[in-house]
């Protein structure tokens, strides 16, 4: 009776060990969640602990961020950096700046280019408050929004205006100015969510949302608030 | 006239030394494939520099580099070109190109004999389940909870696309390929094919699809499921070129095997094999075949204009550019719903076949069995915007099309009445085939039921991509499909290996794989009733019950396999010999010995009457019990003569 | 080699015996057939916002119900044929056969009436069903006409009468609504789960789809056509709310009436 199993249970193993080697090989490695840097201020408010900032980069190509100097594996796509997940704690205001490198053109629904959920339904541009951005020159939009097991509804959606074509490169980098963005959001209680850009952006010979729009790590990221 | 009545007034018999042919195999024929790739890879580079669809083209370019120089290194044009240069194949070449005294190297070469091909098939579609059972693993281990973030999207997107696929494939072929090559032959007791070279090429073909295939996971994956729609498809990295080109390979191995086995069954049935008395099986694989021909190409031309969409700049289905995706969907389902009946007709004959021999009688209203079978075969081909209904497209024909789809109904309840009528007081014996059609018999029933949900307009329009449809077909193409061809599996394995499959693990197989799937895919239902759509990675906590009740359930399927595959392996190298006609059935493949010699029969028999007739030899006038239907309402097949 | 010992008749079990027994089988899976019919998929797919999902339910239960007895032939005589006619042990050359019942008419005529008759009520039924659904928003008040558009990986929804836009979905109950719906990029499906309306959202057409909400809540979109990388998350929030709350969201959203 023994020697009769030994057989079948070694196949099952060797197919369980297959599949295993398969999963560990396709399995999801998040690339280092990006600080959110809480100040020692004051609490924002009675029923928020913290008010925390979170500093982001837009670029033109792969070279700087997480991808590193040699720009990973598509040196030339755009990317999002320094990195593409983001924690923050739960019920707190939430300060993003994003510095944006990259040019652009028309948004395909205009309204991304309006500026949703944030405190004041406003952003920054440069320090100015805007509630749109010009819609034919639109560079990306930081969007974020509730995966389906998410707690609580949460959108915001922020536009980044392009940096216009002809703009110089400045002094010691390789990309123009950038353009500084900032605006406040408050995250409820803790939940997973997911944020990408709506401005097609990536390659693709159709609706450009293929490359750099459909690959984990450049357009898109998770937003985890714990 | 058969081949080999041919090659004994060959006139110039040439001694058996000649030429490079003896030495091509799947060595030879890889590392062909491996420079030609190299080179259309380098030429696409040189005339696409630059451009747009670059990697494109240098995918395809490659893809194609690589089918054409594995089949050329195979040696799979060898015949016609000899013929084109006028020293046409002798006697010793076609009898080595048979297989003839080559051992297990046979197996590894272009092979023309049909029993080769056949064994080649069933080790095939065997890799392709494997494969396509360790992505479902995967899956299933993804979905155990509600975000379990063990696949990130675009895995999981490509994932669940390859696994259709992989599966879709492997289901088409898995009964008319193992089974319709080394079977049907000798069923109809035929020396081989009508043309044993396309034969191998069909095979072939398909070995040479494969790597084309699972390239996809390297070029970025295919991010539109198994179906391929567009224009996500435009969209999609050089994964999708990788998914064009092996839809194409696949439909030229589909066009070649159903013209060459329809060719067999129609001209080359034994004498005295008429269509009465020809087996249910055969006519299931007719069907099959016979419905694939027109069907393929469909799916062909959707690729072709997609490859003019990806590679060279067209937009067929490029809204802003004129096109239009509805057209995809349409050329899609028209290939689409005919091939499920493509993967069941098969297998349900099969097990049609192996009913009558299990229960000791005769098939219960042979006719209504082939009337259901071409009723079947015409409707299916009119249902195909059935899976458009929530599209948008045509709404005017949502009602005509649910007309023909519940209509299929009819047949398919025709089927189930030739099953159960056949047990109807049968000396039932519940072998792992046998056990096999009962499994399907549950399956399908509840297969076809949520099938005709589906097919009800308002119903569908909430059930329509959503986990209900996902376990609506599995209940159908697994459920029916491949149980039916797991029976056919273990009732053609003492011919086609000469040993008798291992009963004690193919029942604990049996058992771990039937609970497992009825579990998995009642949980699927579930889920699919409370809402959750098809592909996705994460879902909504209310779902995690019915999910992990899924998951569970896959697991066991997993092991269930994983025991048959041990039974098969195990069996096939040291089982018990098989004695020449185990089962006691009358078709005319049981009465060749084991091994079978390489011509099959050493004189070509004749057929006097069907192969159903149980109980019928000794007297048929002395019936104690005369049945009902000898009182002439109805004679469906005349029988033994009275 | 007879048909006098087929297991049957060795047990002088009359025909009538044999249907006695297949029809109680038959009946008890019916009945149990029946009482999943009519419990387990409402409760599934929970209580309905809509009255097309309402439809929606109640033709479910129906054909479930209308299926019970049929699945029900096929798995008594599967049942009966393993507890009467099962053979013991494996066969051996010199058995004797099952009878050589090659059809019968009367059965074959049956089976194929019945299932045609069959076929043609849930034909019959359907295209009732389906016209109830499509002119589900064609009575009663002036529909609220909201357009939908669905891009990679987010819904937007556009009140062009009221003059207003949100990434959320909010409808006065009780009031027929019709969505045009369309795409940006790939192919969507526009689904109300709890409404029991699915629409594809194509590039370069609208399509439509109508219902009328008639529970006060909190439900779902989803998108149910796989639409690339975030396909999952393509989902967002459908509130069903009074007429007043309704005004006033709208005037929230510097929205007019
Ligand atoms: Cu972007
Ligand atoms: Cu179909
Ligand atoms: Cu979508």
């Amino acid at each position: 009776m023994g020697k009769k199993l030994i057989g079948p249970i070694v196949t099952v193993l060797l197919g369980g060990a297959f599949v295993t080697v398969l999963g560990l090989l396709l399995h999801q490695s998040l690339s280092p969640a990006v600080a959110a840097r809480v100040t020692a201020a004051t609490p924002p408010s009675a029923t928020e602990q913290h008010h925390v900032y979170v500093h982001l980069d837009t670029y033109p190509d792969s070279m700087a961020g997480e991808h590193g100097k040699d720009g990973g594996a598509e040196p030339d796509w755009v990317s999002y950096g320094p990195g593409t997940n983001i924690n923050v704690p739960a019920h707190s205001l939430v300060t993003i700046t994003i510095s944006q490198y990259d040019g652009g053109e028309a948004i395909t629904n205009p309204w991304f280019a309006k500026v949703h959920g944030t405190v004041g339904g406003t952003e920054t541009v440069d320090g100015k408050p805007v509630t749109q951005i010009d819609p034919e020159a639109v560079g990306h939009t930081w969007t974020l929004h509730a995966a389906p097991t998410a707690q609580d509804p949460l959108f915001v959606s922020a536009p980044l205006p392009a940096v216009p074509d002809d703009a110089p490169i400045a002094a010691g980098s390789d990309y123009p100015k950038p353009i500084e963005v900032t605006f406040s959001f408050h995250t409820k209680g803790p939940g997973k969510y997911i944020w990408n850009c709506e401005f097609p952006c990536g390659d693709g010979y159709y609706a450009k949302f293929g490359g750099p729009m459909s690959t984990r790590g450049y357009m898109s990221g998770t937003f985890t608030v714990s | 006239m058969t081949t080999a009545d041919i090659y004994k007034t060959d006139p110039s018999p040439v001694a058996p030394h000649g030429g490079i042919m003896r030495r091509l195999n799947v060595g030879t024929g890889i590392i062909a494939g491996i420079v030609l790739a190299v080179v259309a890879n380098v030429l696409a580079k040189k005339l696409a520099d630059g451009h747009t669809h670059e990697p494109d083209v240098r995918a395809v370019f490659t893809m194609f580099g690589w089918a054409v120089g594995f089949l050329l290194g195979m040696g799979a044009f060898t015949g016609p070109f000899r013929w084109l240069v006028g020293r046409d194949l002798t006697h010793a070449d076609e009898l080595f190109l048979a297989g003839k005294d080559q051992g297990v190297g046979r197996y590894f070469r272009f092979t023309t004999d049909h029993k080769v091909v056949g064994i080649q098939y069933l080790v095939l579609v065997m890799v392709m389940l494997g494969a396509g059972g360790s992505m479902a693993m995967l899956i299933r281990t993804d979905l155990i909870s509600p975000n379990s973030g063990f696949l990130g999207p675009q895995t999981y997107n490509s994932l669940v696309g390859l696994h259709g696929l992989t599966m879709i494939l492997a289901t088409i072929i898995m009964v008319t390929g193992p089974f319709g090559n080394f079977v049907v032959p000798l069923m109809i007791g035929a020396r081989d094919m009508a043309f044993p070279r396309l034969n191998a090429l069909s095979f072939w073909l398909l070995v040479a699809m494969l790597p084309i295939l699972y390239s996809a996971a390297f070029l970025g994956g295919i991010p539109m499921g198994w179906v391929g729609y567009t224009p996500i498809a435009d969209q999609g990295p050089p994964g999708v070129d990788a998914y064009m080109m092996a839809i194409l390979v696949f439909a030229v191995s589909t066009a070649v095997a159903g013209m060459n086995i329809t060719t067999t069954i129609v001209t080359m049935r034994a004498r005295g094999m008429t269509w009465t008395r020809t087996p249910i099986f055969v006519y299931g694989v007719l069907a099959s075949v016979v419905l694939a021909l027109p069907a393929f190409p469909f799916f062909m031309a959707a690729e072709l204009l997609l490859f003019v969409d990806r590679v060279m700049g067209g937009g067929f289905y490029v809204p802003n550019r004129g096109g239009q995706p509805w057209l995809y969907q349409n050329l899609f389902w028209l290939m689409g719903h005919p091939e499920v009946y493509v993967i069941l007709i098969p297998a349900v004959t099969a097990l049609m076949e192996l009913t009558a021999v299990f229960a000791r009688k005769p098939l219960f209203s042979f006719r209504i069995a082939v009337l259901s079978i071409i009723a079947i075969v015409g409707l299916s081909a009119t249902v195909w915007a059935h899976h458009m209904f929530a599209s948008g497209w045509a709404p005017d024909l949502n009602g005509p099309f649910m007309l023909t789809t519940e209509m299929i109904s009819i047949p398919t309840g025709g089927l189930f009445l030739v099953i159960l009528g056949t047990i109807w007081r049968g000396r039932i014996w519940t072998a792992f085939p046998m056990m096999c059609t009962y499994a399907m018999l549950w399956n399908f029933i509840i297969g076809g039921i949520t099938g005709i949900y589906l097919s009800d307009v308002p119903l569908d329009y909430q059930l329509h991509g959503s986990m209900f449809v996902t376990a609506h077909f599995h209940y159908t193409l697994m459920g029916a499909g491949l149980t039916g061809a797991m029976g056919a599996l273990g009732y053609w394995f003492p011919k086609m290996t000469g040993r008798m499959l291992g009963n004690t693990p193919a029942f604990v197989s049996f058992w771990l794989v039937q609970i497992g799937f009825n579990v998995t895919f009642l949980g699927m239902f579930m889920v699919g009733l409370q809402g959750q759509p098809r592909r996705v990675v994460h879902y909504d906590a209310s779902f995690h019950t019915g999910n992990t009740i899924s998951t569970l359930g896959a697991y066991c399927i997993g092991i269930g396999m994983l025991v048959l595959l041990y039974d098969v392996i195990s069996s096939w190298r040291h089982g018990d010999l098989a004695p020449m006609n185990p089962w006691g059935a009358k078709t005319l493949e049981w009465t060749v010995p084991n091994p079978i010699p390489l011509e099959n029969f050493a004189v070509l028999p004749v057929v006097t009457e069907d192969a159903y007739g149980y109980g019928e030899e000794p007297v048929p006038e002395s019936e104690p019990e005369p049945v009902p239907a000898s009182a002439g309402a109805e004679a469906d097949v005349p029988g033994a003569p009275a | 080699m007879s048909v006098e010992t087929t297991p049957a008749d060795r047990q002088g079990r009359s025909r009538s015996e044999e249907l006695k027994t297949l029809t109680i089988l038959w009946a008890i899976f019916t009945v149990l057939g029946v009482i999943f019919a009519l419990i387990v998929p409402h409760h599934l797919m929970g209580p309905s916002a809509s009255n097309t999902m309402t439809e929606v339910e109640r033709t479910f239960t129906m054909f479930s119900v209308a299926s019970a007895p049929v699945a029900a032939v096929v798995w008594a005589l599967a049942v009966y044929s393993l507890m009467r006619w099962r053979r013991r042990g494996a066969w051996k050359e010199g058995d004797p056969d099952g009878p050589p019942l090659r059809g019968h008419g009367m059965t074959s005529g049956i089976w194929i009436f019945l299932s045609s008759a069959l076929c043609l009520f849930l034909l019959i039924w359907g295209l009732a069903a389906l016209s109830k659904v499509d002119s589900a928003a064609a009575s009663g008040a002036t529909p609220l006409e909201i357009d939908v558009t669905g891009q990679q990986w987010v819904w937007t929804f556009s009140y062009p009468s009221q003059g207003v836009e949100s990434d959320q979905l909010v409808l006065p109950v009780n009031r027929p609504v019709v969505f045009k719906v369309t795409s940006d990029d790939v192919i969507h499906s526009f689904w109300l789960p709890e409404m029991g309306i699915k629409v594809d959202a194509n590039p370069g057409v609208t399509t439509s789809t109508s219902t009328v909400p008639d529970r006060l809540g909190l439900y779902h979109v989803r998108c149910a056509e796989l639409c690339g990388l975030l396909h999952a998350d393509m989902e967002t929030n459908a509130r069903v709310v009074t007429s007043d709350d309704f005004d006033t969201w709208i005037a929230g959203q510097g929205g007019h009436a």
